[in-house]
């Protein structure tokens, strides 16, 4: 069971001592990737987790590469200097995990720690205190990942800030080559550890034991760091919106919300997929669902999209009348034109390929590739017996309960409700399949669960989760990057069951929102607020976790970025 | 609003969205004013609580329905699966048909390896993978015993026939594994997801032929899984199990003679034995289940389990008990679900319990874990050991059904009611869950269960039941009619291949909660011993 179930006396976890892990692995091979992924697994199971980067420590107490003597990264005969110089930089580091074992459990050390000899005075040192060192390999002979790596990592770090790109990366390569020539393979049979080759694509371990190191194991067997993209999107509006036990189905204005939320997933991804030169038909999509009518009824018309597309695809002319079901066709709006195009009520017998929006042609073939699971642990935030209460019902029957909840909204369990902490353990298994996945992944969820996962994914302490604003009518857009996840949010419908934003819909202009990176240095982008949403007519307002996180805006920054950009284009905008 | 079909769609779901304000004050005012007659009498807890609207007994859920169907109508959606209607419905069981992986064993004889195997097909089938154990000692049994029959003539199995300077049994059993693999491979084909060669693969040759054997094979993952043991007295426990339980192999002689022979057979694998290093092998090693675990490149997600449960494994002697809580008040009025506190009888049994589970247990260290509802922890309140709570541990959710009794049940939603009878796993009361779903929560449970020694769970009735029937490998459909009485402590002891159980009732009255299996249905096995059942020769038809 994953943690914050229980604390032992010490305040640590699973009573599993305290563990050092030390990466190891020539630059550009994914260390910094594995290590801030486990440092949020961690930090989500309620472990005390720091990464501890010998770079990031370099650069902050002696600059970039260009301030450093030139034989810095020379692992042969170095000046005294550079000697002193390195030394305090590991000595700095190591005085920053020792700080840290005062009160946390976990450290991961990102260092290159290359040489036998040195990791193993280094492992000796935290070994003798009583503290389990592992040892984490990251191997990688796969040259496009490195080369992806050092592209899209190592020449934006601040050592090449004004460099020339190229130059940068061939920089970066003698820098590697010169690691090569001492690097040591991890062999040492004495100590436990973890190789993980190609980031997640194979693994080998040795003398790992207890939980939490099996668990460590666990969850490194199921990374990866290939491209992809996971969605996010509520389902639509149901019947009976703030009961959980009714499951009831979706209203008119969710069906539409369903098709919309369809079309724009459609064109969004085929749009991010012919920036990477591939084609819808390329990489499939996943959709996870709950196993609420509501939810899974969203998913609906992807389905029927994609049986429509292939049926055309497949079917000659003479055969399509009778193979095709009649399918009203709701209006694409051009990524460019920024209007809503009238509705096509049209019994048209398939679904129009979606408009790419790209000058140059794209290679691809269109057919979907859907997948549609429905995942129990996927079920909203159970409301126990508030269910079916407004905000001011269950303040007029509870009002204890409600102070209480209103005070602590993550760990507060009304009678026999589920609290975020419940929910967060619940969808645990689900973080792993999550990690996991390769493909394209839309989870059209409820406003809890996204919650609860993106926090997850960015890296939010539990007790903001309640307050993570989730807009229906928001498609997110989570890109994992190697210190943490690029999120977007992208508004494509107003309607029943989202407030409206009173500001850009009074303007009738953008509705579009932006881009920010989160996560980036272990935080969230500084200085970016949310938008301020005013208060719509159309607020539901039944739903008290809904009515908790809008109300408690301006509280803190928004969990994604929203900020107007112009290039994306109006969407859907009524 | 630019879109004359959103407008239309929008209003349409405004005028819902207002009547359901309108009818929810309705009610609140019926109810206070005290005139509120639901469908079905369900008494409010307190005079404080509000009716449950949205419950199958309360007022509104039927009528609801009956003008979901009209609200479709306004949509442009195409149609979708079954409109919302009843109680609850039954699910199916989710596509694992792209999971197709062969766990192929390593290790000498009386190493534990039929115990590993053993336990992953237990935990993969609860979990509802489709896993067959193919055994390659019982297809030569098999064989032999057909060519006996047919031909009359007896094959020598004692351990010469294991020496590998025995070049025609060498080649005889090459064969057998070869045939038994092409068993395993075939049965793949037709739906399986984890086949498990349960062989000696001792050698880095025999390893290497199955490899080659299954890069022909298409989507089909191969795992080695080595059990090594270098503990003296497991491997003598083992040879003891192994001579004493009517191995066919030794029926005809002595237990002396037997055990005499099966040691000369372990020596003739020794001499060939080769643990298992090859570095392009994906493998698991095992030593000393739960002592040290080895991981080379293991990859995919069903994998990554079966090797986390591995890992998790453990042989420590202990005990896990369970008990439902003691009689509530819901029991006693015959209503599921709900959170009451218990009845008097049941408080009696809270306070009788702590000395049974003393007398039992003695000085050894034991955890008790219960659920977040009032009567588990109330069951619980006077056992002197540390206490956890376990949201995953709460009853299964009935859903709208919640707080009703079975025959009010029948009487609102008939058809619904007969439903849930015939396939009662499946089945998933609407807003709550099916068995299934309780399984699928209750997987971390289990896990946690493996890795931990002495417990004790105070649960509910449908959460022993899956807990159960993991621990006594009974299949699920037999699962949601086990026995899982009041005011009864059930002891566990596992043992290497199962579980011995001793059930304590205690003297205190407690109404019966158990629904039979309806009609003819045969009532499920709830006993199991530590007998070992792998002898059993029924399944294996070799091929022709």
């Amino acid at each position: 069971m994953v943690a914050p179930l229980y604390t032992t006396d010490s305040g640590l976890l699973f009573h599993a001592g305290k563990i050092l892990v030390l990466t190891i692995g020539l630059p550009a091979r994914g260390k910094t990737h594995v290590s801030r992924s486990l440092e949020r697994y961690l930090r989500w199971m309620g472990v005390k987790t720091q990464v501890v980067s010998l770079g990031d420590y370099r650069r902050k107490t002696l600059g970039g590469a260009q301030k450093l003597p030139a034989d810095y990264f020379h692992l042969g005969e170095k000046s005294p200097e550079t000697i002193a110089l390195r030394k305090k930089v590991s000595d700095g580091c190591e005085q920053q995990i020792w700080d840290f074992f005062k009160t946390g459990q976990v450290v991961i050390y990102d260092a290159n720690n290359g040489t036998r000899a040195a990791r193993q005075k280094l492992a000796e040192r935290f070994h003798n205190k009583g503290i389990h060192v592992i040892l984490l390999e990251s191997v990688c002979d796969n040259k496009e990942i490195i080369e992806a790596n050092i592209r899209s990592v190592k020449i934006s770090s601040p050592d090449y800030r004004g460099w020339d790109p190229d130059k940068a990366v061939e920089d970066y390569y003698t820098r590697i080559r010169d690691h090569e020539e001492y690097y040591d393979p991890v062999e040492e049979k004495d100590w436990p550890y973890i190789r993980i080759i190609n980031v997640g694509e194979k693994i080998m371990v040795n003398n790992i034991k207890g939980y939490l190191q099996s668990r460590i194991v666990f969850f490194l067997m199921n990374i990866h760091n290939r491209p992809r993209t996971i969605y996010f999107a509520r389902s639509g509006q149901s019947l009976i919106e703030h009961s959980y036990k009714a499951d009831s189905d979706l209203s008119p204005a969710g069906w539409e919300y369903a098709e919309r939320l369809k079309d724009f997933v459609i064109e969004r991804r085929a749009k991010n997929l012919a920036q990477r030169g591939l084609g819808t038909g390329d990489q499939r999509l996943v959709i996870w669902t709950s196993t609420r009518r509501r939810a899974h009824h969203t998913a609906w018309p992807f389905l029927q999209a994609a049986a429509s597309v292939s049926s055309s695809n497949l079917a000659t002319p003479s055969a399509t009348p009778g193979h095709a079901t009649p399918i009203s066709v709701i209006p694409h709006h051009g990524l460019d034109g920024g209007k809503l195009l009238p509705p096509t009520l049209a019994s048209s017998l398939s679904i129009p390929t979606p408009l790419i929006h790209t000058s140059t042609s794209t290679p691809t073939p269109n057919n979907l590739n859907i997948k549609v699971i429905e995942k129990p642990q996927m079920s909203e935030i159970n409301p126990g017996i508030w269910d079916g209460l407004t905000p001011d019902q269950a303040r007029k029957y509870y009002p204890q309960d409600w102070e209480r909840f209103v005070k602590d909204p993550y760990s507060f369990r009304a009678p026999r409700a589920e609290s975020y902490h419940d929910l967060s353990v619940r969808i645990e298994p689900l973080l792993i399949e999550l990690e996991r996945e390769k493909e394209d992944l839309l989870i059209i969820g409820h406003a809890s669960v996204i919650r609860c996962l993106l926090a997850y994914l960015i890296g939010l302490p539990a007790s903001e989760i309640p307050a993570i604003e989730i807009a229906r009518g928001d498609l997110l857009e989570v890109v994992p990057a190697s210190y943490g996840v690029h999120c977007k949010a992208f508004h494509f419908w107003d309607g029943p069951g989202r407030r409206v934003d009173e500001s850009l819909a009074g303007s009738g202009g953008s509705g579009v929102t932006g881009e920010g990176v989160i996560g980036e240095g272990g935080g969230i982008a500084e200085g970016v607020n949310g938008v301020g949403i005013g208060i719509g007519e159309q607020k539901d307002p039944n739903n008290f976790y809904e009515n908790y996180a809008e109300d408690t805006k301006g509280k803190r920054t928004n969990a994604v970025t929203r900020e107007p950009e112009a290039s994306i284009g109006a969407l859907g905008v009524v | 609003m630019s879109d004359a079909g959103a407008l239309h769609s929008d209003a349409a779901s405004r005028g819902i969205a207002e009547d359901l304000a309108r009818a929810s004050d309705a009610l609140e005012n019926m109810q206070a004013s005290g005139e509120l007659a639901p469908v079905v009498t369900v008494a409010p807890a307190s005079p404080n609580v509000p009716p449950a609207l949205f419950g199958a007994g309360g007022p509104m859920l039927k009528r609801f329905d009956e003008s979901t169907v009209a609200s479709r109508k306004g949509s442009n959606a195409p149609s979708p699966p079954p409109s919302v209607k009843g109680i609850g419905k039954k699910v199916a069981k989710p596509d694992y048909s792209e999971q197709k992986i062969v766990v192929a064993m390593v290790g000498l004889p009386a190493r534990g390896k039929s115990y590993l195997s053993n336990k992953l097909m237990i935990y993969l089938r609860w979990l509802e993978y489709d896993v067959k154990v193919f055994n390659v000692g019982q297809l030569r049994r098999t064989k032999a015993r057909q060519k006996a029959q047919k031909l009359g003539v007896k094959e020598n199995h004692t351990a010469e026939f294991f020496s590998h300077s025995n070049a025609q049994a060498t080649q005889s059993r090459d064969k057998l594994a070869e045939e038994s693999l092409e068993m395993l491979i075939q049965w793949l084909k037709e739906g399986g997801n984890v086949g498990i060669h349960d062989a000696t693969n001792s050698t880095k040759d025999r390893r290497a032929k199955i490899e080659a054997r299954l890069a022909k094979e298409k989507g089909m993952t191969l795992i080695f899984l080595e059990s090594f043991c270098d503990d003296p007295a497991t491997i003598a426990a083992n040879v003891e199990l192994k001579v004493s339980q009517g191995d066919p192999d030794y029926k005809d002689m002595s237990p002396d003679e037997a055990r005499k022979d099966f040691l000369r057979r372990i020596s003739e694998y020794e001499k060939v034995y080769e643990t298992i290093t090859e570095p392009h092998l994906s493998y698991l090693r095992i030593k000393n289940v739960g002592e040290e675990v080895t991981m080379s490149r293991i990859n995919g997600y069903l994998s990554s389990r079966i090797a986390f449960y591995l890992m998790n494994l453990h042989i420590r002697p202990r005990n896990i008990f369970f008990s439902r809580h003691g009689e509530s008040q819901y029991n006693v009025e015959g209503k599921i679900g709900g959170d009451s506190l218990l009845s008097s009888r049941g408080m009696q049994y809270a306070k009788a319990l702590p000395a049974l589970i003393t007398d039992n247990i003695g000085e050894k260290p034991l955890t008790v874990w219960t659920s977040t509802l009032k009567r588990t922890i109330q069951t619980a309140q006077y056992l002197p050991y540390t206490k956890l709570t376990w949201k995953s541990l709460d009853e299964l959710d009935a859903g709208v059904c919640d707080g009703m009794t079975y025959e009010e049940i029948e009487q609102a939603y008939p058809d619904d009611y007969a439903n849930r009878d015939e396939d009662k796993f499946n089945y998933r009361y609407r807003g709550g869950e099916s068995y299934r779903d309780v399984v699928v929560r209750l997987e971390p449970v289990i896990m946690e269960l493996e890795r931990q020694e002495n417990i004790l769970i105070i649960g509910h009735q449908a959460i022993l039941r899956c807990l159960y029937a993991y621990f006594h490998h009974l299949p699920q459909t037999d699962l949601p009619y086990i026995k899982i009485p009041l005011h009864t402590v059930i002891k566990l002891t596992p043992k290497a291949y199962g579980c011995d159980e001793e059930r304590y009732t205690l003297p205190i009255n407690a109404v019966d909660t158990h629904r039979p299996k309806p009609k003819t249905a045969k009532q499920p096995l709830t006993h199991s011993t530590t007998q070992r059942q792998y002898f059993v020769e029924e399944e294996i038809k070799p091929l022709a």
